[in-house]
């Protein structure tokens, strides 16, 4: 079902909204994680743990989950539809396994932060830690990816999208020469 | 049906894209099997008991150790 055009409009707000949100609640994530990988200040260990595992709870996973969500009323509510361009594809596969990391991360920084709430845990206990940085900086380069590739829309359809946009030629084709049949006849 | 044009075929920059993923994944799982395959936060619990508490001298033994690396 194609969305009318002011629908239209606001589910791409929405959607640019949550996206571009879920960009920029990584990169304040990541300078948390930064400073948990770097820092040597007990008290400054035990703050970006618990600061981290609030980002990722009450900002991050919400966004990732509501930008997929957005992202499928987009793709199915507009003519890109969700299997017809390789670019559709590979922004809702990116999104999908972005979104299923994430989850298992939580895990991390969850048990990061019990440590760093524990107020017996000792300033070696935090520095010895850990961090999550890998995930962190791969998830935003991967959420970068996913930004450039909608906003280029490389060409391309899938089998899927060619057989259907073939279908739907032929069928306007149809519909116009019966237009003609009707006209020139008495 | 008989003048239908054919598929163009795949693009390149979906190719390219496809190698670049099933080269970084191997790379993943190859420093995974490297690591040891301990990953998530099992790897910093001494019974890898997902998220549970586990006692201070435990996380300093695990990170010990040189393999023992950070992310």
């Amino acid at each position: 079902m194609i969305m009318p055009p002011r629908l239209r409009k606001f589910a791409l707000a929405a959607h640019i909204t949550l996206a571009v949100g879920w960009i920029g609640a990584v990169a304040g994530y990541i300078a948390l994680d930064v400073a948990a990988a770097t820092s040597q200040d007990p008290k400054t260990l035990r703050a970006a743990y618990l600061a981290m595992e609030l980002i990722a709870w009450y900002v991050i996973v919400p966004l990732a989950l509501a930008s997929l969500l957005s992202g499928l009323i987009m793709s199915l509510g507009t003519k890109w539809g969700l299997f017809r361009h390789y670019w559709v594809l590979v922004s809702l596969l990116l999104t999908i396994i972005a979104t299923v990391v994430l989850l298992f991360e939580t895990q991390t920084i969850s048990y990061f932060a019990d440590v760093a709430a524990d107020p017996t845990t000792s300033g070696d206990d935090l520095r010895a830690l850990g961090n999550t940085l890998v995930h962190s900086v791969g998830g935003i380069a991967v959420l970068l990816v996913i930004l450039v590739m909608n906003v280029y829309k490389p060409r391309g359809m899938t089998h899927y999208g060619w057989r259907k946009q073939q279908e739907q030629r032929r069928a306007s084709q149809r519909s116009k020469q019966d237009e003609q049949r009707k006209v020139s006849q008495p | 049906m008989a003048n239908r044009p054919p598929y163009p075929g795949t693009p390149r920059w979906v190719k390219v894209f496809g190698i670049i993923v099933i080269v970084v994944v191997l790379l993943v799982v190859g420093l995974m099997f490297i690591g040891g395959g301990e990953h998530g936060p099992g790897r910093h619990t001494s019974s890898g008991e997902a998220g549970g508490q586990v006692a201070a001298f435990s996380v300093m033994e695990e990170h010990a150790l040189p393999e023992g690396g950070r992310g």
